[in-house]
């Protein structure tokens, strides 16, 4: 169980299903070949169309896998997971409740401007101004003030000690646009008319709504390790996911990132380009919506999760890629807890094997038979239908009446940020991935009162344990807190883990070089993509 | 002087009429959208959790918190002055998300359009006076397995057979300059009109036959009129009238039905974008696109209205006998 748990800490390595059945083995791929030469353009393929590319507001991966290319952060998130500096050449911590970020000279904003502490207390104080309304603002929660301190020079007070402050200085909150642009474009920052003027690798070049958005090489970039290699980057807006794919076979789009899984055979052994798997820090969830119905008794809860054939979703519904997952965050964001918290973690972690049977008793006991539930399913792509099939048949081998409540993509997206949307659903399909290395990244949103606790659970231990953990920069005294916080949301599960998914990426024949990792939502991936020899 | 009197007046007649059903329209459109479940403030805090008094404040700032009819009085104002209100979810102007989207849109159902009429109505042609031929049989087959066939199986097939397997055809995207455009455009066309196409099909087939079974037809070609003639003046004259009306709806219907052939084919239209702006409650996107259509179907009965009697003398002469 160690070994599967691990996984995404190694890489190269094969992987097969649990057990070593016969299913098509994966792996994690680190770095694709490098380029071997530099390329004019290459086009990408995206999802869905952002709504908007200002840094605030971008919160998901359409809007993040383009800016991090364009737009930087004081820190930046590696693809190995670690935090490195970037735009803060230096930071400190001198007491507990302040941050100091040393900011790097003569880097250059796209229209040639020179980066100051003015745009960065500029660019940080937004996520503060209610009437911008960043999407942010939690990571902003425990921030008393954000002040230039020296000519290069911003200082950070907190509240109250924050650990996962710093850290986020590498996500989206980190990010820092020119003052100046963001007084000229006012609210038409962000959008196809205004754009965004930042200091990253690529700048941006226009955007053809509904249609395309494109990144042109930046060559004032002030960092030549990560100078892009590609002259230009089209990103395409393609929604429907067999449309994407037979836009990847016949050559018309070079790449994208979040391949359709059930694409995964077909498109690994495409003559038009490869398929390769990275680190991540998702994990697939149902996610209980209404703690007040059938699953509010934790009893029902834990039946569900045991009554539902993970290995089977695994296989029929994620491409035989991934494993079972034992808790709600992948093990590679536990990279900083001391290694004896961890196997002490890995040791009393509560465990659900696949057992129908007893699954069945102790709903009984709860006495919740006949009772209906409503599960959210979005026919977005095949895997989200077979393992909302998988899980509806969970509920009803243990006595649960369940009904699938199929909404269209955009609307069953509104269940993850309008309350009136989740009512009377009982359980929905996440795929959760933390943006910083750090387990409490998922936790924190557990928190009660935390508007990602979709269903208004609370546990008083855990958000004191989560608050101890925030408030604790000492690795082990924070990893154990950590820990502690986990304990308990696998012992009650307000989420039901379901499986760890890698990072996938299809590179067509003309381009190589990206490095497979989730940090693509934050690292400048695009510009070490180059030519194919 | 009476003749152009009436005439004009007509004419009046029939824009009231047109302005009418413009603003019953934009009353129930405006109406139906905000008896729709759902918060739109709660979807513009986008899962931040915002506080009562944050709520309110959005409420104010997009005018939520007033009477319904003060809304309404208050859009429509605007939108008579050309101005359609701000996306909620584009962060742009409505009328610029619109007009983006438009020329593929129009694109897209002037190709199917024209498509539907010459395929359609040859075909149609072909069927009427090969009746009972193996041509004929072969057509209302295909016209059965045409009128039958959705959208996007239709698109599926043509995407992987002329786009991936022969490359003959870009499967994605709307394409950049006039025949880029137009080489892009032919795959969604035909995904888009082959039910149209087979029923404008069935509607020529029957009509060339009733008129082909009347008496005058039999007398000109008893009289020894040639076929052609007799065909062109007599029977494709009179069936014109239902072929036309026919094919004029099904056209001005096409605007929304696009949504599945611009998704399919990565196209940026406005379908998908109807259909997009509806599940993310954008209103004023919603409110913008159905007013358009509306007023596309209202300025296509026109049309089909003043064509009629150019097209068949004996509506003209009814007409001016009234």
């Amino acid at each position: 169980m160690a070994a599967v748990l691990t996984t995404g800490a190694c890489s190269g390595t094969a992987h097969s299903d649990i057990g070593g059945s016969t299913n098509a083995a994966y792996q994690l791929t680190d770095r694709t070949p490098a380029p071997t030469a530099p390329l004019d353009s290459f086009s990408w393929s995206i999802f869905a169309e952002p709504t908007s590319i200002d840094y605030a507001y971008a919160f998901d991966y359409p809007p993040n896998q383009i800016l991090s290319n364009v737009c930087e952060s004081l820190l930046r998130w590696n693809p190995d997971l670690t935090t490195s500096p970037n735009l803060a050449s230096s930071y400190r911590n001198p007491t507990p409740t302040t941050w100091v970020y040393k900011i790097r000279p003569h880097v250059r904003f796209h229209d040639g401007t020179v980066l100051t502490a003015h745009d960065v207390v500029t660019s940080l104080r937004r996520h503060l101004d209610p009437a911008v309304g960043s999407a942010w603002a939690t990571s902003f929660r425990n921030v008393k003030s954000i002040d230039q301190s020296g000519e290069l020079e911003v200082t950070v007070r907190l509240k109250k000690p924050d650990s996962t402050f710093n850290q986020e200085m590498a996500a989206s909150p980190g990010t820092v646009e020119s003052a100046a642009t963001l007084a000229e474009e006012g609210k038409d920052y962000g959008s196809p008319k205004g754009g965004v003027n930042c200091t990253g690798p690529f700048s941006f070049g226009s955007w053809n709504p509904g249609q395309s958005l494109v990144l042109k090489k930046f060559d004032g970039y002030w960092n030549p390790k990560l100078s892009a290699k590609a002259g230009q980057v089209t990103f395409v807006f393609l929604s429907d996911a067999t449309t994407r794919v037979s836009a990847f076979q016949s050559g018309e789009v070079d790449g994208g990132w979040m391949v359709p899984t059930d694409s995964y055979a077909q498109l690994g052994s495409s003559r038009a380009g490869k398929l390769y798997f990275g680190r991540n820090t998702t994990v697939a969830d149902e996610v209980v919506g209404d703690l007040k119905g059938p699953l509010g008794d934790t009893r029902v809860r834990r039946a569900l999760l045991m009554a539902i054939d993970r290995e089977g979703i695994v296989k029929a519904g994620a491409g035989g890629v991934g494993e079972v997952a034992d808790s709600l965050v992948t093990d590679n964001v536990w990279n900083g807890a001391p290694a004896a918290t961890r196997k002490a973690l890995l040791e009393d972690l509560p465990r659900y094997p696949y057992d129908p049977a007893k699954a069945k008793k102790l709903a009984k006991q709860a006495g919740v038979r006949g009772q209906r539930i409503v599960i959210a399913s979005s026919p977005l792509d095949s895997q989200s239908t077979i393992t909302t099939q998988a899980v509806a048949q969970a509920a009803r081998d243990i006595g649960l009446d369940p009904k699938i409540d199929t909404l269209p993509p955009e609307k069953y997206s509104t269940l993850f940020t309008d309350p009136a949307a989740r009512k009377g659903i009982d359980l929905f399909l996440t795929f959760w991935y933390t943006s910083i290395t750090d387990p409490l990244d998922m936790y924190t949103s557990l928190e009660a009162g935390a508007s990602t606790n979709y269903g208004g659970w609370s546990n008083r231990d855990f958000d004191k344990a989560v608050e101890q953990a925030i408030g604790t920069y000492e690795p082990a005294a924070h990893a154990e807190a950590n820990a502690k916080a986990q304990r308990i949301a696998l012992r009650e599960l307000p989420w039901l883990p379901l499986h760890t998914q890698p990072v996938s990426v299809f590179l067509g024949n003309r381009i190589t070089g990206v490095r497979p990792s989730i940090a693509y939502l934050y690292y400048p991936w695009a510009a070490e993509i180059g030519a194919r020899g | 002087m009476k003749h152009t009197a009436t005439r004009a007046l007509d004419g009046l007649r029939r824009l009231a009429g047109m302005a009418t059903t413009l603003l019953v329209t934009s009353f129930l459109v405006f109406s139906s959208l905000y008896l729709a479940p759902g918060d739109p403030a709660s979807f513009l805090v986008r899962g931040r959790s915002a506080s009562p008094r944050e709520l309110a404040e959005i409420r104010h700032q997009y005018g939520f918190d007033q009477p319904f009819l003060v809304r309404y009085g208050h859009w429509l104002d605007q939108v008579l002055h050309g101005d359609f209100g701000r996306s909620y979810v584009f962060h742009q102007d409505v009328s610029s998300v619109i007009w983006s989207r438009l020329p593929a849109t129009l694109l897209l159902v002037g190709v199917s359009a024209l498509l539907i009429a010459v395929v359609g109505i040859a075909a149609g042609m072909v069927g009427a006076l090969r009746r009972g031929t193996r041509t004929d049989s072969a057509l209302v087959l295909l016209v059965t397995v045409g009128a039958a066939a959705p959208a996007f199986v239709v698109a599926v097939l043509l995407r992987s057979q002329f786009g991936v397997r022969l490359g003959w055809f870009p499967t994605i995207g709307n394409g950049t300059g006039v025949l880029d455009r137009l080489h892009h455009v032919v795959l969604p066309a035909v995904a888009l009109s082959v039910t149209f196409m087979a029923l404008v099909t069935r509607v020529t087939r029957s009509a060339m036959l009733e008129e082909l079974g009347r008496e005058h037809v039999e007398v000109s070609v008893s009289r020894g009129t040639p076929r052609w003639t007799v065909i062109r003046c007599h029977v494709l004259r009179n069936a014109l009238g239902p072929i036309v009306t026919v094919s004029a709806l099904l056209i001005s219907g096409m605007l929304v039905s696009t949504s599945i052939v611009e998704t399919a084919f990565g196209m940026s239209g406005v379908g998908s974008l109807l259909v997009q702006s509806v599940n993310q409650m954008d209103f004023q996107v919603v409110q913008a696109i159905v007013l358009l259509v509306v007023a596309a179907f209202v300025v296509v009965n026109a049309l089909v209205d003043v064509a009629h009697p150019l097209i068949d003398p004996r509506v003209a002469a009814a007409g001016s006998a009234r």
